[in-house]
């Protein structure tokens, strides 16, 4: 079974390259992002056995974070016929393609036990998604893909580096497939373990976009269309937290935990800081999310350097985050096809002309700025009350103080784009929303509201063992 | 006790033989470019006819013109005392020689960088700054190779230092080896004054450096000149071959025979480095030379981490 | 502390060739010097010692197919349409960038000496010469204008890191092996795609004039 889910979008992006015709391409995505779905919501139940020696299984993490890509890429799939439609008549075989490749590699990264195998899949995301940014093929996107490549990729190498320590320090134990590492943490060496971690969270920390090491995300995101968007924010970023996830089980089971909270604190604030402050003022209604992403990364590993409550929260939190982002992402991609902008001066009057569309940016605005009943509240206010109960008044302090700078900066520039007077052109064209992009954000708003109201037992039991498993 | 035929065969040696180096590496470039070129023994002739001449001197000049051939070569024939050459030894060695070799070499440079200031011409003025220019860095170089050389032999004095470092003893110094030739054979070009760093066939303005600062010597001033040249590459070079060849015999003849095959096996290398490559543009000359600096810089790093 | 002669030269081989690289700047002799260090690199799992087994020869067989033949030839595929075949370093000057390659070689040599081994198999210049190359490739990287130049410096890297890497050769699994050589592979692939279409828009290759992104 484990097979399958890795080999179908494989094996789907492969035909893809083969195929003629851009519906049959769409439609190929679309009954891949199904049968991925239906195959992650089996696992829920059956879970699978663990294959190829150990090397890959499913543990709570890998579902959970699974589960956030899976149906993410569902709301994509369905998404990108309508946002391609309208685009100008081009054949979408490279698109389509390395969207398929990115699932494959997302896949591997949420069931890999084995972290050299864990490391090829992370760089093999950072490569199939540099295509899909520069999508519009503008002379901004090529500067954004660039940079995104190169610092990516030396993050992402400096990534190896750390592995290949954590495997010097491993030595003893003559593997690196997780459960015989955290079998056997007694026998790893130390400060050869304390540098792999440092590069570890450098690199991987690159992938995540944490500061100081995030400055291709602005550009990366302002250029991105937005499902592109929605799949980087929601599920990449995902992906590169499972690898912190992965370090703070190692660090746990040797003991060395309290040599990583304060890496973690400092990345996680510095981020906060640093992104709640370039909102401000921000004139690019993309690059404002990509820092609204930053900021989102910074909590999530804030939460895991808070430990305790904080454990939980930062699984809920990045859960959450991904369906807000993949919501705001997606309507900004609606919005830049309508508009023919970026810029948020010229976008206005959203409500008037595209209803739906208006409504969803609302609704967007409250999901990502953890407005109740919103999930994203709930987990933000988690980590919160871990931060005070750990005795961490200034991160409390700072932390509040930042989130509400980020509030500041949003709502002003949600409710400005939504309210007003529509430009003239399309209010002549009479331009409506359509169904294709209408649906799917819906979609996501929908289990972004429906985590703040209601947790479901089996997502709560799955949080529960995975804090139980970074030693709650 | 010093035995007095040796020392004799050796100076002999250096005084006849090193004009003989520089017509094999004009014959190995003419080679390359297809022609006869000159013979082998033209410097020889060169020196000879130059003797029979007389000089002219400039009124602005001073003594220190009239001194600097003869200084220029004394101090390398001094030099040459200090080196061992092949299997003899050098008559003259103390702990810390390697400093007073260095500096004669220095002597020698700074006397022709004076008379070519003394003519009050800008244009050898110019060929002095360039000369001074370049062998700031080459000297740093050259004193960080043989700071490796002490390193790995233990001793400060020359003679002690290059006989330690045998070939066979390659097995203990690995890389080091490999980076002090590779570096000092840098500096050999660049003390020299051959190509890539300067073109002793060019006499354009803006590419001499060498040539330019002796252009007003002539006669017997100017034949102390070219020898005193040869002399100072067969001494460099000697530093070297020693450093290379791999045994010594008992007989003093046989090593004398060696050391000559060596040296003319060198010069062919140098005509062979000179044919294939171009001259390297003025301001590109000072990174060649760090080059050879950094990698005389990782042998020592190489040796101390080793020691 | 052992010594084993082959592998030591071939170590200093790669690192004085990481500082060529960084003294050259034409863009086909970097590209050749790379190819020429990463040959190097694929000759040293066998002087590794120990037995000869089937693991080394495709890493070895791997790392030659790969960054000799077709990753060099895909850089010179990207570079054949560009005009300007000359990268000197902006912010430093190749003296300087020399002198501070000469002062990292120095930095991993202390680096390597605060960080003992617990099975210490090979050379004791097997660390220094990784993080060498790993500091030179990246100042490579960070220093120099050209595309080509910065993606070089990338691979100069990730042969640093393939050098660590060598520490490991008995428990690394040939899958993790090439799955890196894959990666690799693609990166170059479609690095060298993209260095084709900044050509092609901007007519140069220079990325320090893209700076239309701020803020």
């Amino acid at each position: 079974m484990i097979f399958m889910v890795m080999g179908l979008p494989l094996a789907a992006g492969g035909l893809v390259f083969i195929l003629p015709r851009n519906g049959q391409r769409n439609g190929v995505l679309f009954w891949t992002a199904l049968s991925h779905l239906l195959l992650v919501a089996s696992f829920w139940i059956y879970p699978p056995h663990s294959a190829l020696n150990g090397f890959f299984a499913l543990d709570s993490f890998g579902i959970i974070i699974l589960s956030i890509v899976s149906v993410l890429f569902f709301a994509v799939s369905l998404y990108v016929p309508a946002y391609l439609g309208n685009e100008e008549g081009r054949s979408n075989h490279v698109f389509t393609g390395c969207l398929l490749f990115l699932l494959f590699a997302m896949t591997v990264i949420a069931l890999s036990r084995h972290l050299g195998l864990f490391w090829v899949a992370v760089e093999f995301t950072t490569l199939m998604s540099a295509p899909l940014i520069n999508f519009h093929r503008r002379p901004q996107g090529l500067e954004a893909t660039w940079k995104y490549l190169m610092i990516g990729s030396v993050g992402i190498a400096l990534a190896l580096l750390g592995t290949f320590f954590l495997a010097i320090s491993a030595i003893q134990i003559k593997s690196l497939v997780l459960d015989e590492v955290l079998g056997q943490a007694s026998l790893l060496s130390t400060p050869w373990l304390k540098l792999g971690v440092i590069f570890l969270a450098v690199g991987y920390g690159t992938k995540m976009g944490l500061v100081p090491m995030h400055s291709w995300k602005p550009d990366a995101y302002g250029e991105a269309p937005g499902p592109v968007g929605a799949l980087l924010a929601g599920g990449l970023t995902n992906c590169a937290f499972l690898a912190f996830l992965r370090i703070y089980q190692i660090c746990h089971a040797a003991g060395q935990t309290e040599f990583l909270r304060p890496i973690l604190l400092t990345l996680g604030m510095l981020s906060i800081a640093l992104a709640a402050l370039s909102m401000l003022g921000q004139v690019d209604f993309n690059r404002l999310l990509a820092y609204s992403s930053i900021e989102h990364m910074g909590i999530l590993i804030l939460g895991l350097g808070l430990g305790g409550l904080g454990l939980y929260g930062s699984l809920f939190h990045s859960v959450n985050n991904a369906f807000s982002k993949g919501l705001i992402f997606l309507i900004s991609g609606t919005l830049y096809q309508k508009y023919q902008s970026k810029r948020i001066n010229h976008i206005h009057g959203v409500v008037r002309v595209f209803p739906w569309t208006g409504g969803l940016l609302i609704v967007a605005l409250l999901a990502v700025t953890g407005i109740p009943p919103f999930g994203t509240f709930f987990s933000e206010w988690m980590i919160l009350s871990a931060a005070l109960t750990g005795r961490h008044y200034g991160i409390a302090f700072f932390y509040l103080v930042f989130l509400s700078v980020v509030f500041i900066a949003l709502v002003e520039v949600f409710l400005r784009m939504a309210r007003g007077v529509p430009p003239a052109a399309l209010v002549e064209r009479s331009a409506k929303d359509s169904w294709g992009t209408t649906i799917p954000p819906l979609l996501l708003a929908g289990l972004a509201l429906l985590l703040g109201i209601y947790m479901p037992p089996f997502l709560d039991q799955a949080l529960k063992q995975s804090s139980v498993l970074l030693g709650v | 006790m010093v035995e007095v035929f040796p020392v004799i065969l050796r100076f002999a040696v250096c005084v006849l033989f090193s004009p003989f180096i520089l017509g094999v590496i004009g014959k190995t470039k003419a080679f390359f470019a297809g022609k006869q070129g000159p013979p082998l023994l033209q410097l020889y002739y060169d020196i000879s006819k130059l003797i029979q001449k007389g000089s002219v001197y400039s009124r602005t000049t001073t003594w220190i013109f009239r001194a600097a051939p003869l200084v220029s070569w004394a101090a390398v024939l001094i030099a040459s005392l200090l080196i061992p050459l092949g299997g003899l030894k050098a008559p003259l060695q103390f702990a810390g020689d390697v400093i007073l070799f260095a500096y004669l070499l220095a002597l020698a440079r700074f006397f022709t960088i004076l008379a070519a200031m003394d003519t009050g011409s800008s244009f050898e003025g110019m060929g002095a700054s360039r000369e001074a220019a370049f062998s700031c860095l080459s000297e740093a170089a050259l004193f960080l190779n043989f700071a490796t050389l002490v390193v790995l032999s233990k001793s400060i004095s020359l003679s002690r230092m290059i006989t330690e470092c045998s070939w066979d003893s390659w097995v203990r110094l690995g890389p080091s080896f490999i980076l002090i030739i590779v570096s000092y054979f840098i500096i050999l070009l660049v003390e020299n004054a051959r190509i890539p760093i300067d073109d002793p066939a060019t006499h354009l303005e803006l590419t001499m450096i060498h040539e330019v600062m002796v252009l007003d010597h002539s006669g017997p001033d100017f034949a102390f000149i070219l020898y005193a040249g040869a002399i100072k590459l067969f001494v460099l070079g000697g530093v070297l071959v020693t450093f290379l060849i791999p045994f010594q015999s008992r007989n003093v003849v046989l090593n004398t025979v060696i050391l000559c095959a060596a040296m003319t096996g060198l010069a062919l290398a140098i005509g062979v480095v000179e044919s294939a490559m171009a001259r390297l543009r003025l301001n590109r000359v000072p990174s060649f030379i760090i080059g050879s600096f950094v990698l005389a810089l990782f042998g020592l790093i190489i040796a101390l981490s080793r020691a | 502390m052992m010594i084993n002669n082959g592998l030591d030269t071939a170590l200093a081989a790669i690192v004085i060739l990481a500082i060529c690289l960084l003294g050259s700047s034409r863009l086909g002799l970097i590209i050749k010097l790379f190819a020429l260090q990463s040959l190097v690199v694929s000759a040293i799992p066998f002087l590794l010692g120990g037995d000869l087994g089937i693991h080394k020869i495709i890493i070895a067989a791997g790392t030659f197919l790969l960054k000799v033949v077709f990753i060099p030839s895909m850089l010179f595929w990207a570079v054949r349409h560009v005009s300007i075949r000359r990268d000197t370093p902006s912010l430093l000057g190749v003296s300087l960038s020399l002198l501070l390659a000469g002062f990292l070689v120095g930095l991993s040599f202390f680096l390597a000496a605060q960080f003992p081994l617990v099975k210490i198999t090979f050379s004791d210049l097997l660390i220094p010469s990784a993080f060498s190359t790993l500091f030179i490739g990246f100042l490579l990287l960070i220093s120099r204008n050209k595309a080509i130049t910065q993606v070089v410096g990338y691979l100069v890297m990730e042969n640093g890191i393939v050098l660590f890497g060598f520490l490991l050769l008995e428990t690394t699994p040939l899958v993790v092996e090439l799955g890196i050589f894959l990666d690799i592979f693609v990166g170059v692939f479609i690095m060298g795609i993209f260095i084709n279409h900044i050509q092609n828009e901007f007519d140069h290759t220079d990325i320090s004039q893209l700076t239309a992104l701020k803020g």
